[in-house]
């Protein structure tokens, strides 16, 4: 639960990043308060556009998440994210239904997300290992499949598009892939904290042998979180895609890294499904202010990556802190 | 202990704003000059190709014509729509010049809503003429048939009569490319006697330096003796195989580049490169709009208006200097890479073959041949099949080569 100490935390490390933040701009030879007050001028006031943005990173980042409760590390968020997109933008283009869409782009991300758990269940193979490697096979997968059978005629470079009757639209400013991506982090957050079944991916992840203990299979919470986790990530490929947008470059720029970044929002929000939306939100603003930044000061754009970089990292730092702690404690014990 | 750190925190803050207030105070010109964003590729700069070159472009324009420029460099597809639309909304800029073929749909969406915001695309095209909207696009065919004609001349000062092409995707700008290199080798043919056969390779991506290694080492077995790149990156790999192809001592090769001067890479096998001057695409938007000469619609740009044709010394040392800059060039001065590719272009570009290319040149820029720009794959592959056979006047919508 989000407590006030916890919240205390988030904002001392906020306040601390921005001023390592600033620092670092000092030294590079730029004004941080002009660069800061254009990233927040520019990352949090077009609306619709930062909830666009928040969408697929609060899917990762719960893809991410959710499995870390039940102690599994996905990093594969990424390519559960790819099939969602993919498969999503395919049914919508033969289908025209965004229904189906959304079905199938999220289950096809749970079965991904599945896949890489009974292998580590019934295997022993490390997750992360299995995850980084699907993500690699399923990124030139698509790429491929893009450039050599799903090309737009008329626009080489992307895929086929989502026809308009399967596109999600944006009412006014406010965008409905986002209202969905709040609903269902607020199921997940009532399903961790009110369920049977969120009750026993959260024993699983602080102690298997308690849950084994308690009479139920720590195992059984990996397959579910990886599970719940793939169904997220590929949820927030379909909404992309369908939402925003319409189709995929086949170079994949935009659905490339959101997995990744949905590893930070997970950390950010401390692993909690409504923290995750403030998270989101917040790292989405810097990442679309980051780029105002460069047009505004003539700073190269990668120094609003290495801003984000500062920040995230200390943001994580209680958090990391306290982890380590308390597997220090735990050796003592 | 908490407090105590938030007490630290707000007192570094504000030590840190003071200090920041204190280097501030800019200054700003009072005279209203005509203002111009570039909205690079995905890539951003530090490409030595594609995004610098526009970025070469801008700043020329910025010294020459006054303007203001500033950049932007989107993260990633998904940014390109709203940052277009917000900048369109800002009527802050008189003009948007978008590189590259991913502004090609954002641009499609945003334009018909800002019909006073003008936009300028380079080396793509939405298809559709607006008022505030042109298209500038490049005369491929004409760059790569004097190359065509530099490679065969090159191919027969090696020893051999092969010549191959490390192409991206079956992609029409490549379609171009392709229609003008062989016309260039087919022309050498049928002016000096000498037979050149060409192998054409598609390996299907823009961006794997491995699948290039890979497929230039395959041409370079099957005898090809020198090899154009024209897939991007993954050309980069196909400089690293003919390199290899020589100091591993299987035989004697030497490579092309295309649209940056890539002389720079390995100057000794690398001689001449075919250029794609984005830089004159993106001055020439920003001078329509300083001059007042703005109209909308499609802009090609060929020999004639210096769009494309190949790298002289001056560029060479140019984008050496970019590489140095970016610490790409290890252990050679921009002086010394002039030098040698100076030195290998007299050893292998023989003056009967200059001849010929400046012949070609000439026809080419005083209109008496057009290319043919083909529409559909069939049309593609049914000019390939004809220049085979030797029939030039098939790649040609207008004129004839006899």
């Amino acid at each position: 639960m989000l407590n006030l100490e916890k919240l205390t935390e988030v904002l001392i490390s906020v306040v601390m990043a921005f001023i390592v933040g600033a620092v670092v701009l000092l030294l590079l030879g730029h004004h941080p308060l002009e660069v800061y007050s254009i990233l927040f001028k520019y990352g949090y006031t077009n609306i619709n556009y930062l909830l666009n943005k928040s969408t697929p990173l609060i899917m990762t980042g719960l893809a991410f998440s959710i499995p870390s409760i039940a102690g599994v590390f996905n990093i594969g968020g990424e390519s559960q994210l790819y099939v969602g997109a993919f498969l999503g933008l395919l049914v919508a283009y033969y289908t025209g239904n965004a229904i189906i869409a959304i079905i199938v782009g999220s289950l096809a991300g749970a079965l991904l997300g599945l896949f890489i758990g009974i292998l580590r269940v019934y295997r022993g193979i490390n997750e992360v290992i299995t995850a980084i490697m699907v993500n690699w096979i399923f990124y030139y997968l698509i790429a491929y499949l893009i450039a050599s059978r799903f090309y737009n005629p008329e626009v080489s470079h992307e895929s086929v598009p989502v026809p308009k009757s399967a596109r999600i639209p944006s009412i006014g400013d406010l965008s409905l892939i986002f209202i969905i991506a709040v609903a269902v982090a607020i199921a997940y957050y009532y399903l961790l904290y009110f369920t049977d079944i969120g009750y026993k991916l959260r024993v699983s992840g602080i102690s298997p042998a308690s849950a084994r203990y308690a009479g139920f299979d720590p195992n059984k919470s990996i397959l579910v979180s990886m599970f719940l986790g793939g169904m997220a990530a590929g949820l927030g490929g379909v909404l992309l895609v369908l939402g925003v947008t319409y189709s995929i470059d086949d170079t994949l720029t935009a659905i490339y890294g959101l997995g990744f970044t949905g590893i930070g929002i997970g950390l950010l929000g401390r692993n909690h499904p409504i923290g995750i939306i403030f998270s989101s939100l917040f790292l989405s603003g810097l990442l679309i202010g980051g780029q105002w930044v460069e047009l505004k000061t003539g700073a190269p754009p990668e120094l609003a990556d290495t801003l984000i970089g500062v920040i995230v990292i200390a943001l994580a730092i209680p958090y990391a802190y306290r982890m380590l702690m308390k597997r220090i404690r735990e050796g003592r014990a | 202990m908490r407090k105590m750190g938030l007490v630290l925190s707000l007192v570094g803050l504000l030590l840190v704003s003071i200090a920041a207030g204190c280097i501030g105070g800019t200054t700003e010109t009072q005279e209203k000059k005509v203002k111009v964003a570039i909205l690079f590729d995905v890539g951003g700069r530090g490409d030595l190709s594609f995004n610098d070159m526009a970025y070469l472009g801008a700043e020329r324009a910025k010294k020459e014509l006054g303007v203001e420029v500033e950049y932007m460099t989107p993260k990633s597809k998904e940014d390109m729509v709203p940052l277009l639309e917000q900048l369109a909304q800002s009527k802050e800029y008189d003009l948007l010049v978008l590189v590259g073929f991913l502004w090609t749909s954002p641009l499609n969406e945003v334009a018909d809503k800002y019909p006073d915001q003008k936009f300028a695309l380079i080396d793509s095209t939405t298809g559709k003429v607006r008022q505030n909207e042109v298209d500038i696009l490049f005369r491929e065919q004409e760059v790569a048939a004097l190359m065509g004609v530099i490679a065969s001349g090159m191919a027969y000062e090696l020893g051999g009569d092969t010549i191959g092409a490390v192409a991206g995707m079956d992609i029409p700008p490549l379609w171009k490319f392709h229609i003008g290199y062989l016309f260039g080798a087919k022309y050498f043919e049928k002016k000096t006697g000498k037979p050149v056969k060409l192998l054409w390779q598609y390996t299907g991506t823009f961006g794997d330096t491995q699948v290039g290694y890979n497929t230039a080492m395959q041409l370079l077995q099957q005898g090809a003796k020198v090899l154009y790149g024209l897939a991007g990156l993954t050309h980069v790999g196909m400089f690293d195989a003919v390199r290899d192809w020589n100091e591993q001592g299987r035989g004697k090769a030497l490579a092309m580049g295309q649209d940056a001067s890539q002389e720079w890479y390995a100057p000794k096998y690398i001689p001449i490169s075919g250029a794609k001057r984005v830089d004159v695409a993106v001055y020439d938007a920003i001078k329509m709009v300083v001059d007042g000469t703005w109209k909308g619609g499609i802009i090609t740009l060929g020999l004639k208006e210096n769009g494309v044709g190949y790298w002289d010394l001056d560029g060479v040392r140019q984008f050496a200097e970019f590489a140095k800059e970016a610490g790409k060039l290890k252990d050679m001065t921009p002086d010394e890479v002039v030098q040698i590719v100076k030195e290998q272009r007299e050893k292998y570009i023989k003056p009967y073959v200059w001849d010929i290319v400046h012949e070609l040149e000439e026809k080419i820029k005083n209109g008496e041949i057009v290319f043919k720009t083909p529409k559909t794959h069939e049309e593609y592959e049914q000019i390939i099949r004809e220049l085979e056979k030797g029939n030039l006047n098939a790649a040609l919508e207008k004129g004839s080569v006899e």
